[in-house]
């Protein structure tokens, strides 16, 4: 009997299928005797023999002996000149902005002795609140990328600014003189700055309103062109307007991932966290209707599975209920959406204007229902402000579309400009637009790296990395911002906007240290910022706060409601999504988004947040839909099936991964994915790998792209871009490895491992409800049984940790982690973990120190023993089981080391390599461990990963791994040693920042306070559900939030006595079997741990 | 590459003159010692009592801004920060001009304090008063340092004498036992060898011969283990360097701060080579007085760029100097200075030694050395090893007796929370009348290890 309800892992172990339970009994398999070893390599008649074996062994200790006699001679080289606030060994923070076209944040720059070395999201300043996300904080190694180009290139070969200069400038005047036409492709440009290079550039061609000489065309990989078209129709003006999810106390998302991806989602993921705190003002309540489980919807409370199609559907349905029927648009939805509708529209009706419905569709007509549906509710002015207008995605979809045939139809401009984009990627027809380039006279990329748009480019003018160069931004209107640079440019690379400014004429060369573009910089912020405002008298003052803080101050842009357009409504039928019987639902993941950083190995091992697959691109597909045609479930040997996915002339195979939670009749794949098709060098972590090391290779000689390029799929409707549509599957023969990090470990009915209720159980009733504390029977001293605590059995004596000194905790909010993967990529690249590509993950081997663990959930089975189908025969069992893995619920649990003060895994090592500090720290000490494993197979929370391999210098990794190359391993931090072949290493609890912590207090002459002491992972988390602290700071936040009713410890039975703290999942909704389950337990007396308290009794009998 | 110690003393002796002997009144006068270690801390960088350097003379520097027309007490405004001065005192706007190298401000100094430097400075007597006297002295100490000659030798030559004394003997027994045999018409056992004869000889004696054997191999064992525990302890290691850098010339003679050149040392884990600027800050004026010193200081205005004709001008060719590290912990050790200095209070030469001694750049002293430093903890490990580190933590008092735990600092938390919640841990540890580094976690891997 348990607390909550069975949680699962995947579909594997839910359906308890054969193969499941082999590995699950087998999970520490039986070990291969030295002989079958060597026989098996065919190495045995080769073997040594026992003499050789000592005569190498002798040799080889003496040899050892003799090398370490000699000390090697380091050298020490110090600055010349030593720069104003550079000490070394001591770390510089440095304010910045991170803008990738995609996501928005203001960020901290860690670096040492000048190299930048960690990202972390700024707390203080910015409308981000310290919010980033995996790609921000990863985009850090892509500085120290070996693959980036370091100068200018002509035709692939490389060539030097005063040649290219020279050209370029000369292209532009003949350009001039005949009135040829030039065209600028770029992302979103949302620096004032920039658009001043680009005047240049455009005065320089010649180019005026009247005659279109030159164009500017703003082109997103992933367009958000339908809400502004939206808007155009509904208000009048084509704008985005800023969502504000805290003050929203009902959200209803109709296909929008707004905590992963959609818009502006590191803004609005911290204020959707803020708000779900039970014991806040109040808890918003979150409907989501979408077709892929995005990390939105599996943390949403109630989740309805919609096909694309039927997005308008689920608007219309609402605003008829609202009393606003749309006339010709369906209302029709599956009996379960409809349900999950009828609940949204009550709890929309309840919250009125404090409401919120956002739409993911690029359609305008689906928009124009969601601005409805919002009018309706009175939204506009309270939670969306139209006034605050956002500037990031101003993708011009249909002007691009034009250009685009016009460019494979031969009659394109005489120059084409390439800045932050990649077409040829990430265009539906990419491949003949890539062709048709070369039919242009002169093209020119500002990409950093040869791809498929800049391969065929004339010109290849590398840009800075963003932590190289200056920029100003202005992501909406009431904010502006600065990125500085925190390191000097690493390769002969020049600011795209200093290049545009030169080729205009307005700017020289200034090479490495140029202030060509800082200047025009400057000058806006002064003329446009200093200038204006009266607070600050001295510009130098006013300058180096706004460098200071990153930011100006906020102008405050107060909401008011606009009239919406009902003519906007008429004739929205025609212009909605066609409905089919299989439709495609793109997204993007993650960790590698549009693809922008696919050469990024830390993001490409980042497990997948919902399917936890690294490394590849699939199809997800409902399990029910999957039926007996596909295989089901995959381990280590097993692969997945693989299917064709069909849109029009276009396809791709791809394996089909099972994926609960996937709209019935709908497809889901990742964008991203399919970069460097043609062999680009892109970077080698862009491409698969083999066993053994080396790039798998093609039929050409290229090497292998991970994934296909799902962008193929991408339509036009309405003028705009669509990212769904309707296509046919067809399952192929053959299957396909696939590496998941969560098929290694299984829950082995520990199900207390989660605890979750519903906000009404929570507010109801007491802790006994939902957080029931384990006890165990004693006798007491007249001889009667009588229910103790946990903390009152001991196997070991205590540790002098519970009130002496520090003792160094940490609480994680279930309620406030989304799973979005951010504390992951943050402790990699603090504690320098290793990447070890797909063959090793595929094998269990991954080394993340912190994963989160996705757990399953459904309500059909409201808790273990409640199914009544454990006889059935495999078939009909699946039959049975296949409601449960429909549409589950879906909780995200961080796991790392938990410290445990009995710890188990201290007990067996036999070398004592790992120790308890007295501070509480489960202490891994690598130059002790000689890799018996022990300690791993004793954890019980499966957090300790051993070195397999050299990472740093083993051929297999030479590929993924950053640390195999002189630049890559600039990256790694100076505080935390590089573990080598042999030894086990875990979360450490980031035991350099504690010590650094308690430095800092120290020379302060006062007690550690809140703050002193974070873990990278509580620096990372966007909605602060990781705190770390001091628990034994009675007034500490730690200690407030591990005493709070909803906390609790994972496995808390076993008796170890960890010092990580996890607090109750509550979901604000109705679930009546959790709810009566839950009502029951607390009547039951201490019926349920059987064994443990007869374990228990047993024992005190003998006293 | 090396020069020999005497050597090098010998240009020394002619080149810093004024400098040495300055430092040997140092020795004599001891009367205002407040003022010669702020002195030394602060000015000796710079200034020296009789001769420009840097900074001007201080020698009677009181009584010359007095008799300039200075201000009364502009001269500690001065101290504090030249530019206030020279913005109230037209003497002090005068003195401005004196160099383009600007003094840095010294805020933190009190007024008795300026004046217990500048009494200390009026106290030196002129050069040439005392300089030569002792130049015998410093001589006899470097002649009187003798090497020390192994007797490892000698054990072997004994071993080998002996050896074939044996030898000689044992064949002189057997002859005798052959022709003994002859004589009595026995066979003469020319069969049995030395080994033979040894193996029977052992078979006879086998319990003395089993004893001792184990005896020598349990002693081997013992020596071999000692012996590994000895691998990669190095101790006065002494790579050469691309620059010779006598400490005892910078440190001892002139009395300069460890902290000037080594600055990071309170902030950071390392102390911190210095940068060639701050060579510089003194160098761009000592430019050597013989040809063997100009060619040596000439490498550091290679190095910084410097040409030191006429004026002196930088050209911004810089380029790095190159040491050879003579300190390098292994990666995996992390030793904070900061923390030893600031919070433990050590000073430099508790674990480095005296370097006003040291002549070349060398390791750490060992720890016979360190031992008769007074205050240090008596050690037996070697230097720089983990042992002589924990031996350090496990004897090292963070405090002495009860500490007041009414005041905010870190440590008196921690102490609160003891004398709170385990009263009888913290008497325990209170036992031998201090805490030490070990009682509270000092000896735990994960505090220098991670």
């Amino acid at each position: 009997m348990e607390l909550t309800k069975k949680y699962w892992k995947g579909v594997d172990e839910l359906k308890e299928t054969p193969e499941f339970l082999q590995n699950r009994d087998e999970e520490f398999p039986k070990g291969t005797t030295v002989d079958e070893f060597l026989n098996e390599d065919g190495v045995a008649e080769s073997s040594p023999a026992r003499r050789d074996f000592l005569k190498f062994l002798g040799f080889s200790v003496a040899a050892a002996t003799v090398a370490a006699c000699e000390a090697p001679v380091v050298k020490a080289i110090p600055y010349v000149n030593k720069p104003e606030n550079v000490t070394p060994g001591i770390a510089t923070w440095y304010a910045s902005t991170y803008y990738d076209g995609n996501s928005y944040a203001s960020i901290l720059v860690k670096t040492r002795e000048g190299r930048p070395i960690f990202i972390k999201g700024n707390k203080e300043q910015g409308f981000t609140k310290g919010n980033t996300n995996a790609q921000i904080i990863a985009s850090v190694l892509g500085l120290y990328d070996s693959s980036r180009l370091t100068s200018p290139t002509k035709n692939g070969k490389v060539t030097n600014w005063t040649a290219v200069d020279g050209e370029i400038k000369k292209a532009i005047a003949d350009v001039k003189a005949k009135g040829g036409k030039v065209t600028l492709v770029s992302n979103s440009i949302i620096s004032p700055s920039t658009y001043n290079a680009i005047k240049a550039l455009g005065a320089a061609v010649g180019g005026t309103e009247e005659n279109g000489n030159f164009e500017h065309i703003q082109y997103d990989a992933q367009s958000y062109a339908g809400i502004r078209k939206a808007n155009m129709e509904s208000f009048g003006e084509a704008f985005i307007p800023d969502y504000d999810f805290s003050k929203a106390k009902t959200i209803v998302s109709v296909g929008a991932d707004f905590m992963s991806g959609w818009l502006m989602s590191t803004q609005y993921t911290n204020q959707y966290g803020s708000r779900r705190n039970p014991d806040g003002e109040w808890m918003n309540k979150h409907f989501q209707f979408e077709s892929n489980m995005s990390i939105t919807g599996s943390n949403a409370d109630n989740r309805a599975m919609i096909k694309p199609s039927e997005q308008a559907n689920v608007l219309a349905y609402m605003l008829k209920a609202m009393g606003a029927p749309v006339s010709g648009v369906s209302t029709e939805l599956s009996k379960p959406a409809t349900k999950i509708a009828d609940l949204a529209i009550k709890a929309l009706r309840e919250s009125k204007a404090a409401s919120l419905v956002v739409a993911g569709s690029n359609n305008a007509a689906v928009q124009i229902l969601a601005n409805k549906l919002n009018m309706k509710l009175g939204a506009y002015a309270t939670t969306i402000n139209i006034n605050d207008k956002v500037n990031m995605f101003q993708s011009e979809d249909d002007k691009m579309n034009k250009f685009v045939n016009k460019v494979i139809g031969g009659k394109g401009p005489d120059m084409i400009l390439f800045c932050g984009v990649n077409p040829a990627y990430s265009l539906p027809n990419g491949d003949k637009f890539a062709m048709a380039l070369s039919k242009i006279k002169t093209t020119i990329s500002f990409s950093a790296h040869p791809d498929e748009t800049a391969s065929k480019c004339t010109y290849i003018c590398p840009d800075h990395h963003a932590l190289e160069a200056w920029n100003d931004f202005s992501p909406k209107a009431s904010h502006y911002s600065i990125a500085q640079p925190t390191i000097r440019p690493i390769g002969n690379t020049a600011a795209a906007q200093e290049s545009m400014m030169v080729w205009g004429g307005t700017a020289k060369r200034g090479g490495k240290d140029s202030k060509e573009y800082y200047n025009v910089i400057t000058s806006n912020w002064k003329q446009f910022g200093f200038d204006v405002q009266t607070e600050v008298a001295s510009w130098d003052e006013y300058w180096g706060m706004a460098v200071h803080n990153s930011v100006s101050p906020d102008t405050i842009m107060p909401a008011t409601v606009p009239i919406f357009n009902e003519g906007a409504l008429s004739g929205l039928a025609s212009k909605l999504p066609k409905k089919g019987k299989w439709e495609v639902a793109l997204y993007q993941k993650a960790g590698i988004g549009v693809g922008d950083q696919a050469n990024n190995p830390w993001l490409q091992e980042l497990p997948d947040p919902i399917s936890k697959v690294t490394w590849d691109n699939y199809i997800t597909m409902n399990p029910t839909d999957m039926g007996n045609d596909y295989q089901l479930t995959f381990d280590q040997e097993t692969g997945l099936s693989l299917a064709t996915v069909k849109m029009g002339a276009k396809s791709m195979t791809l394996p089909v991964y099972p994926s609960p939670g996937q709209a019935l009749g709908t497809v889901g794949v990742a964008l991203g994915y399919g970069r460097g098709a043609n062999g680009e060098k892109i970077g080698t972590a862009a491409f698969q790998t083999k066993e053994y090391g080396g790039a798998v290779e093609d039929e050409n000689g290229n090497p292998k792209p991970i994934g296909a390029n799902a962008f193929a799929f991408v339509g036009m409707e309405n003028g705009t871009m669509s990212y769904n549509g309707e296509v046919s599957i067809n399952k192929e023969e053959g299957s396909y490895l696939i590496a998941a990090t969560q098929i290694h470990h299984t829950v082995m009915a520990r199900n207390s491992i989660v605890k979750e209720t519903t906000l009404g159980t929570y507010k109801s009733k007491d802790q006994s409800a939902y957080n029931k504390k384990w006890t165990l029977q004693k006798l007491d001293e007249h001889g009667n049984h009588v229910e103790a605590p946990m903390a009152e059995f001991d196997l070991w004596d205590a540790h002098p940790v519970e009130k002496i000194g520090h003792r160094w905790a940490m609480t994680v909010d279930l309620n406030g982690c989304i799973g979005c993967g951010a504390c992951l990529i943050a402790c990699q690249s603090e504690n320098n973990v290793p990447v070890v590509g797909k063959d090793e993950v595929r094998r269990g081997r991954e080394m993340h120190w912190l994963r989160i663990d996705r757990y399953f959930a459904s309500d059909i089975e409201a808790a273990v023993g409640s199914r009544k189908d454990h006889d059935l025969s495999k078939i009909s069992f699946m039959d049975a089981a296949e409601d449960t893995a429909e549409n589950p619920t879906v909780v995200h649990m961080p796991m790392m080391c938990h410290h445990c003060n009995h710890a188990p895994c201290e007990t067996v090592c036999p070398v004592a390599a790992t120790t308890h500090s007295n501070e509480g720290l489960n202490q891994m000490t690598y130059n002790r461990c000689i890799g018996t494993r022990y300690c791993a197979n004793n954890c019980p929370y499966k957090v300790r990963r051993f070195n397999w391999f050299n990472y740093p210098s083993y051929k297999k990794f030479t590929e993924i791994n950053p640390a195999q190359d002189d630049l890559g391993r600039m990256v790694l931090n100076p505080d935390v040693t590089v573990r080598t072949r042999g030894v086990m290493e875990k979360c450490s609890f980031c035991v350099q920042r504690i010590q650094e912590g308690k430095l800092v207090a120290k020379e302060a002459e006062r007690p550690v306070m809140d703050g002193d002491v974070t873990t990278a992972c509580s620096d990372a988390c966007p909605t602060n559900a990781i705190i770390v602290g001091d628990w034994n700071d009675l007034k500490s936040i730690v200690r407030t939030s591990s005493d709070d009713k909803r906390a609790y410890q994972a496995l808390e039975e076993v008796g170890i006595k960890p010092n990580i703290w996890y607090k109750t999942k509550v979901r604000n909704h109705e679930n009546k079997e959790l709810a009566g389950l839950q009502q029951e337990h607390k009547v039951e007396a201490h019926g349920g741990h059987g064994e443990a308290h007869g374990e228990d009794h047993g024992k005190k009998a003998h006293h | 590459m090396k020069i020999s110690i005497n050597q090098m003393f010998r240009n020394y002796n002619k080149w810093c003159f004024g400098l040495l002997s300055m430092a040997l009144t140092v020795f004599t006068f001891n009367s205002t010692a407040q003022g010669d270690a702020l002195f030394k801390a602060k000015c000796a960088s710079c200034h020296n009592p009789h001769k420009d350097n840097t900074g001007p003379k201080l020698f009677q520097v009181r009584a010359k801004w007095a008799d300039g027309g200075a201000k009364e007490g502009s001269i500690y405004t001065w101290v504090n920060n030249w530019q206030n001065a020279a913005a109230t005192d037209p003497y002090a706007k005068a003195v401005s001009a004196w160099s383009p190298t600007a003094m840095t401000a010294f805020p933190e100094l009190s007024v008795e304090q300026i004046n217990s430097i500048l009494d200390w400075v009026d106290e030196q007597p002129l050069p040439g008063a005392a300089g030569p006297a002792d130049d015998g002295g410093l001589t006899t100490e470097v002649v009187g340092e003798t090497e020390e000659t192994s007797n490892t030798w000698m054990w072997v030559l004994l071993g080998a004498i002996f050896f074939t004394v044996i030898a000689a003997i044992g064949g002189v027994r057997r002859q005798l036992n052959n022709a003994t045999a002859l004589a009595e018409g026995k066979d003469v056992n020319d069969g049995a060898s030395y080994l033979d004869e040894f193996k029977s000889w052992a078979y006879y004696n086998k319990g003395k011969v089993g004893v001792s054997a184990m005896l020598i191999v349990l002693t081997l064992a013992v020596w071999g283990l000692q012996g590994l525990g000895n691998i990669g302890v190095v101790s006065g290691y002494q790579p050469s360097q691309p620059i010779e850098f006598p400490h005892s010339v910078h440190s001892g003679i002139n009395g300069i701060d460890c902290k000037y050149c080594h600055n990071s040392v309170d902030q950071g884990k390392s102390a911190g080579l210095p940068t060639v600027n701050v060579c510089m800050n003194c160098h761009k004026q000592i430019k050597g007085n013989t040809p063997d010193q100009i060619a040596k200081i000439s490498k550091i205005y290679d190095a910084a760029g410097f040409n030191p004709e006429g004026a002196g001008s930088y050209t911004g060719k810089t380029k790095p100097i190159i040491w050879n590290k003579v300190h390098a912990l292994p990666d995996h050790v992390y030793f904070p200075h900061s923390q030893h200095v600031n919070i433990g209070g050590i000073d430099c030469k508790q674990c480095h030694g005296d370097m006003t001694q040291q002549k070349e750049t060398a390791k750490i002293q060992p720890i016979e050395e360190l031992n008769k430093i007074e205050g240090n903890v008596k050690l037996t490990r070697p230097t720089l090893t983990m042992g002589w580190c924990i031996e350090c933590h496990g004897e090292k008092e963070i405090s002495t007796g009860p500490i007041d735990t009414k005041g905010g600092g870190y440590y008196a938390e921690i102490h609160k929370r003891l004398l709170n919640n385990d009263r009888k841990l913290y008497d325990e540890y209170l036992k031998d009348g201090k805490v030490t580094v070990k009682e509270l976690g000092g000896w735990e891997c994960a505090k220098c290890h991670y």
